[in-house]
């Protein structure tokens, strides 16, 4: 086993594999960027090493600062948490040359399943759905037409060199087809330079799910079930689940020998995550794999009693799995939630600051990865989220009120999160009671506002905690007594709520 | 969607009696030890959590966190904002200015994007609200800013 990792990445994910690393008796070595000189993770190390300025580019994606840090600490392994360098190939091959371990896939992996079109091919062979579509782009509107009656309408067309939903059409029946065709290659072209655009069946109300998968260099695969990741913001989780409610045993076996395949297929080793996309008449499709520890994997750990982080180090040091399919079972029910620096009254934008309070809930079930502590401030430079509050119980219904309840105890002021947000999601009927997909967030824009109810208390302790209860005050216009049993009033003024939609109705 | 409301304040031997937009409620014990804060309202004690800097309180109750500012600062602040509304360009949120694509005297139309700042992974386009002429720009491409500050400001189209 190795004596020393360097843990490549910072805050919650940085804690979570140190961790990991002391529980099997390995020395955890940090990095840091200017910034974070002062951040929490490196409270966690035994050793830390300075890699760089505050801007990404300088520190946690300085493949050359971070090879040097790691043979400095001499660590045998580096591990990538997640984001970052996680899933560059060039950063594994790095590793490799200077005969440092990569805590992940190797990196001829990496780059196959980082290919999203040549990993899609890939999977097809092995008879794993994907999105029926166009293989080999065309122009002639007529191969267009004959695709989309074959897939069944509606149908999404694409740009190639496509994202942020520029160039993309959904057309619902035939009559729109020539003309969105024409449309999307024309905002194509403006956008990208490139006229080129295909297209696929579009999926309504798609749920996302993706399975768990460990593969060790002995040829061993195992999954660990799934992980239902439907409630999104901007395309970016916000809360996951497992079991989802959208599975039974039989699909869930399907959908998770398919996943084997997948990265049996792409001779994928250590811990993967096959993503698949399942519509309404319960098809499911390959999506993509990812090829980190998740954000989401503790609720994994949390139904399985298996530890990720540590199953990758031991993957990665050449250990056996030392567990098979049939010893792995789901327990009870979990759930995360991503708390994040950021206003979801306003358009989810990033809010950054010094934290001036923070409680943290705990209690039974209860589990918080976290990166902060009170007084630090939040800098600008890197991703919003704080930490994850993750909860498990015996069963899907006491785990959501759980989770309301732990939303609620945990308190961040000084910077606006999500919390409330994140709690109005747990309250709400529709996610109780399984009935949601990808556009939850957005379908039910109005339901999850903050409703007025509470501003009276607020306010009165705001009047509490600024007005000064000794001082006599001065005299306010249209105050006509004469004799005072009383204090004169006090002109507070006025207060403003900041930012907030309230429903005006409730 | 700024909620405003206007607060008095007086007391009563040991009852507070808190106005807020007209309406009086009373209120007794209170209490504030280190950011908690308790007291009586009606049948219920109500408990939550206050941090406060400069200008702004932070309040969590119930779940939910609140931005409370004193509007007497904000309106001049709106005020200021609305003479400048169309005139100038401010970010909601602090960041680093990635991108100024203008310069002075440039004529800019409505909706153009005036500026770009970045903060967390997330680009935010600033946007013209009106056509007019670049007058001023108070920053540079690299600058770290603060939400609310004017980084352009225009003026109107000469006829």
């Amino acid at each position: 086993m190795f004596k020393r990792i360097l843990i490549a990445n910072r805050g919650e994910i940085a804690i979570r594999v140190a961790r990991a690393c002391r529980e099997i008796g390995i020395s955890p070595v940090g990095v840091y960027s200017s910034v974070d000189r002062n951040s929490f993770h490196l409270q966690f190390m035994d050793r830390v090493f300075w890699i760089g300025d505050s801007p990404p580019q300088a520190s946690y994606l300085n493949i050359e600062g971070i090879i040097d840090a790691a043979k400095k600490a001499k660590a045998e392994a580096i591990h990538p948490g997640y984001g970052f360098l996680a899933e560059n190939s060039k950063f594994a091959e790095a590793c490799e040359d200077n005969g440092i371990v990569f805590v992940g896939p190797d990196a001829k992996a990496l780059a196959l399943v980082g290919d999203k079109v040549a990993s899609r091919n890939t999977v097809q062979k092995v008879g794993v759905p994907i999105i029926p579509g166009m293989q080999v782009v065309d122009t002639d509107i007529g191969v267009f037409k004959e695709l989309a009656s074959k897939v069944g309408y509606p149908v999404i067309v694409k740009a190639s060199m496509g994202g942020g939903g520029k160039g993309m059409r959904i057309v619902r029946n035939e009559s729109e087809l020539e003309a969105s065709v024409a449309a999307g290659q024309r905002e194509a072209k403006s956008a990208f330079g490139d006229e080129t655009v295909y297209l696929e069946k579009y999926i309504q109300r798609p749920r996302h799910i993706e399975f768990q998968v460990l593969r060790d260099h002995h040829g061993n695969t195992i999954h660990l079930f799934e992980r239902e990741c439907s409630i999104q913001r901007r395309h970016q989780k916000i809360i996951e689940e497992t079991p989802s409610v959208a599975l039974d045993d039989e699909l869930r076996h399907r959908m998770g020998e398919a996943a084997k395949k997948v990265i049996e297929v792409a001779e994928y080793t250590n811990a993967g995550t096959v993503e698949f996309l399942l519509d309404e008449n319960r098809s499911f499709y390959f999506l993509e794999v990812n090829a980190r520890v998740q954000v989401e994997h503790p609720i994994t750990e949390m139904v399985t009693g298996v530890d990720l982080v540590r199953k990758q180090i031991n993957i990665a040091a050449g250990h056996r799995l030392g567990l098979c399919q049939d010893a792995v079972k789901q327990r009870g029910h979990a759930i995360e939630a991503r708390i994040y620096a950021e206003d979801p009254e306003n358009s989810f934008l990033p809010s950054p600051g010094k934290i001036r309070f923070l409680n943290e809930p705990s209690g039974p079930g209860i589990r918080v990865d976290s990166g902060i502590y009170q007084g630090w401030n939040v800098p600008p430079h890197y991703d919003p989220i704080l930490s994850k509050l993750v909860i498990w119980s015996e069963d899907r219904e006491t785990a959501i009120r759980r989770m309301s309840g732990a939303l609620k105890d945990y308190v961040i002021l000084g910077i606006m999160t999500n919390l409330g947000y994140l709690k109005r999601i747990m309250d709400n009927e529709k996610f109780l009671n399984g009935d949601y997909h990808t556009h939850f967030i957005d379908d039910n824009e109005k339901a999850l506002r903050l409703s007025k109810g509470d501003l009276i208390q607020v306010l009165a302790g705001i009047a509490l905690v600024s007005a000064d209860a000794e001082n006599t005050g001065v005299r306010i216009p249209g105050d006509t007594r004469t004799e005072y049993t009383s204090t004169p009033w006090q002109e507070l003024g006025d207060w403003k709520i900041c930012g907030r939609q309230v429903n005006r109705q409730r | 969607m700024d909620d405003i409301h206007n607060v008095l304040f007086t007391k009563e031997k040991d009852i507070y009696v808190i106005s807020i937009d007209q309406k009086e409620y009373r209120v007794k014990d209170y209490l504030f030890q280190g950011c908690h804060l308790s007291f009586e309202m009606g049948e219920s004690r109500i408990s939550m959590y206050i941090a406060q800097d400069a200008d702004r309180n932070y309040i969590s109750y119930n779940g939910e966190c609140y931005i409370i500012e004193r509007a007497r600062a904000a309106k001049a602040g709106r005020r200021g904002a609305a003479a400048h509304h169309a005139s100038s360009v401010s970010s909601p949120m602090p960041g680093l200015l990635v991108k100024l694509p203008i310069a002075i005297g440039a004529r800019v139309s409505a909706g153009q994007t005036l500026a770009i700042v970045e903060a967390m992974k997330m680009q935010n386009e600033l946007r013209a609200s009106r056509d007019g002429i670049v007058a001023k720009i108070n920053f540079k491409e690299g600058d770290q800013i603060d939400a609310f500050q004017p980084i352009v400001e225009l003026e109107p189209q000469k006829k």
